[in-house]
């Protein structure tokens, strides 16, 4: 597979991106725009700042503000310097910007740092899409969207035979068929191939625990995505909403009265937050994270949760906590589950950012080394991009430091999270950082504790 | 005509219009941007959650300053905000004459004013006599009482000016290390906001000498760069005082505790 380019540099694309970024700015954006006072209070929130301060979230989205103020506002255009408005003028500032903007996890501790409520993850969001429009995205992440918009997916071996393996052994579990593509299925479970990849024993918990209750559900017989929508990690909003789309048509079909999600990261809160305004209509289902489900259950009195002692800590994803505002349900299940259930340091509202979010745990060498392997396929990518993972790998260990250190200190066996993109960025930092743990999906601590009452 | 008759009887309604006009201008770009669309359904949280939720909202950041940059917290919130701009600019008894002169009914903050000089109600502590008098105060006869000794137009001048000195600094420092974050125009508002305090603690003092003539002028003075603040300020970082702060904030609230039930 042929690698992006990030050599060469376009003016006409880039005035073009950059136009383009300005059509996506609504009242909320432009409040994160005009209303910084650059006081930087957000930047030692910011996961990256450990890296440097150039990646503090004040400085990172200012270059959406440089960008915007160079297209829209009358005197920033006659006089740029003192305004600081312009575009990237050559490859090198290209560059540049994309290794500011590929050090954001969009986890949203600026936001709710912030003393004005400016959430500069969603800044630079906006920032990457214009990046991508120019050419400056990761090879690897550019071929997942690209797959996930064509469904090209489907077609690599690699990719399916592993989807069908997780599904035998969730067959195996419940000794029995899987209810697939049913029409009429109350609850339609949601599984993407990524977490066949990195999380499939959360498939098969999942399929156990929707089993256990007696539930009358489905899910799909194909992966409906690689991690839908894959291109909002590349701000590219149009490929985005093309899969969510195609996905809501196909729930639609079944017509659930509940999606049910094992994956709370970027997947939940896009169903659970943004989809009326993806497809332009309310959804005539309810998107619910397993933690709600369970949890609703056990507290109406149809389930319950046989407690053991095992030594497990909770890590909250972003999206899932402090985006989703599941931040003590999670904790709740687990000290059901377990007498020896600890929170971390951070719990809460403010809690500690993985490091690898938003993309960046997913393009890093190791996980590009382990899809090649997986499908059989090399990415070539260009020396300047080689670069740009090597130098973001590295980082991203700096960045995810702190919450290994906390999860350290918890003295936890166990590491119960819920994102894939969280656990795959625990798993990975915690070898490097000399931290012998185990790190899953919540519900693979549930799936053996929980009964129908 | 000297600076001083300018400041307070021919430029005003300029300033007003100024204001008046960028304020519009900002707040109508938000309306025509926005579009309806259909929206999720909040998750269902009591209404003391939301409560709770936005006084924390508020809170929050304060919170969080004190914790990660104690440094920024004291001298970026308490002396620039708390303890400095907020009350000298709003509370100054000066400054409260000034403005009910122009708005009659700011006169009812009257008895809240802080004086200018913390002499008297530093005799009310360090006086071994009181003072004669037949009325019921010592020194001091402002509802602050001897918290004077601290709450006046002579301390919190120079916290203020402390407090943006060392924005300035910080800001220095960052150009220093290549962050672009920093514009030429915080240091312009930064100046700016400055020299008013500066001149305004120097009208204050008859400085740099008590003739009339350099009075009214460093009075005027003041007052005009105050003025030009007042108009400038839809177009700089001093909106945020108006809009972007409680905007953000109530913004912030409604997205992360009501629409998506963050309970913290």
């Amino acid at each position: 597979m042929n690698g992006v380019n990030w050599e060469t540099y376009d003016e006409a694309l880039v005035k073009e991106a950059a136009k383009s970024v300005v059509g996506h700015i609504d009242p909320v954006m432009m409040h994160y725009i005009e209303n910084c006072v650059s006081c930087a209070a957000c930047e030692t929130a910011c996961p990256y700042y450990a890296v440097g301060e150039e990646y503090g979230p004040v400085n990172k989205a200012e270059n959406l503000r440089k960008l915007v103020r160079s297209e829209v506002a009358i005197l920033p255009r006659i006089f740029p310097w003192l305004f600081h408005s312009h575009v990237p003028k050559d490859a090198e500032e290209l560059n540049k910007w994309a290794e500011m903007a590929y050090r954001c996890t969009n986890c949203g501790l600026c936001y709710v740092t912030c003393p004005f409520g400016i959430h500069s993850g969603e800044m630079i969001k906006l920032v990457r899409g214009f990046l991508t429009k120019t050419g400056r995205v990761p090879t690897v992440l550019k071929a997942m969207i690209d797959m996930e918009v064509s469904g090209t997916y489907s077609g690599i071996k690699g990719f399916m035979d592993l989807w069908q393996s997780v599904l035998k052994e969730a067959e195996k579990a419940i000794g029995k068929e899987l209810p697939l593509d049913k029409k009429g299925a109350e609850y339609v479970y949601l599984p993407s191939l990524a977490e066949a990849m990195i999380t499939p024993e959360a498939i098969v918990s999942s399929i156990k625990i929707l089993d256990k209750l007696g539930l009358n559900w489905t899910m799909p017989s194909d992966p409906m995505s690689i991690r839908a929508p894959v291109g909002a990690l590349a701000g590219d909003g149009e490929a985005a909403a093309a899969v969510v789309k195609r996905i809501y048509n196909y729930l639609k079909e079944i017509g659930p009265r509940y999606v049910v999600m094992s994956d709370g990261g970027y997947p939940y809160t896009t169903y659970r937050f943004d989809l009326p305004r993806i497809v332009g209509e309310k959804p005539p289902f309810k998107v619910v994270h397993f933690v709600e489900l369970i949890l609703e259950l056990v507290e109406a009195g149809k389930a319950k949760i046989i407690q053991g002692d095992e030594e497990v800590t909770w890590h909250s994803p972003c999206k899932m906590g402090r985006f989703a505002g599941l931040i003590e349900e999670p904790a709740k299940l687990l000290s059901m589950a377990s007498k020896n259930f600890r929170k971390l340091e951070s719990h809460g509202l403010f809690s500690r950012c993985c490091g690898g979010g938003n993309s960046i745990a997913c393009i890093v060498l190791p996980t590009m080394q382990f899809l090649g392997k997986l499908t059989g396929t090399t990415m070539q990518v260009s020396d300047e991009e080689m670069n740009f993972l090597k130098k973001l790998e590295h980082d991203m260990y700096i960045a995810s430091k702190g919450k290994i250190d906390e999860i350290r200190k918890s003295k936890a066996k166990i590491v119960a999270s819920a994102c894939v993109g969280c656990i795959h960025t625990i798993r990975l930092s915690s070898r490097v950082h000399g931290l012998d743990v185990s790190v899953v999906n919540i519900v693979e601590v549930l799936a053996d504790k929980i009964e129908k009452a | 005509m000297d600076i001083l008759d300018f400041a307070v009887y021919v430029a005003p309604p300029y300033v007003v219009a100024a204001f008046a006009f960028g304020a519009t201008y900002r707040l109508l770009k938000y309306i025509f941007l926005w579009k309806r669309g259909p929206g999720p359904e909040p998750r269902k949280r009591g209404a003391g959650s939301l409560v709770k939720g936005l006084i924390m909202t508020f809170l929050n950041p304060i919170i969080e300053s004190i914790r990660r940059k104690p440094h920024d917290f004291i001298t970026g919130l308490v002396m620039l905000h708390i303890l400095g701009v907020i009350p000298l600019i709003f509370l100054l008894d000066q400054h409260i004459a000034a403005f009910a002169y122009w708005f009659p009914p700011y006169a009812l903050l009257a008895p809240l004013a802080i004086p200018l000089s913390f002499t008297t109600s530093a005799l009310t502590v360090a006086a071994p006599f009181k003072p004669v008098s037949e009325m019921q105060w010592g020194f001091v006869n402002t509802i602050w009482g001897p918290l004077t000794v601290f709450l006046n137009g002579d301390v919190l001048a120079v916290l203020a000016m402390l407090g943006v000195a060392y924005k300035i600094g910080d800001k220095i420092v960052r150009r220093a290390h290549g962050l672009t974050h920093v514009r030429i125009g915080d240091f312009f508002d930064l100046g700016l906001l400055f020299t008013i305090l500066l001149f305004g603690f120097m009208a204050a003092h008859h400085l740099p000498s008590g003739d009339i003539v350099t009075y009214r002028t460093v009075l005027g003075i003041h007052i005009v760069l105050a003025e030009l603040l007042v108009a400038l300020l839809p177009f700089t970082k001093f909106w945020h005082f108006v809009f972007g702060f409680w905007y953000g904030k109530l913004h912030e609230w409604y997205d992360l505790k009501y629409k998506r039930g963050v309970a913290e």
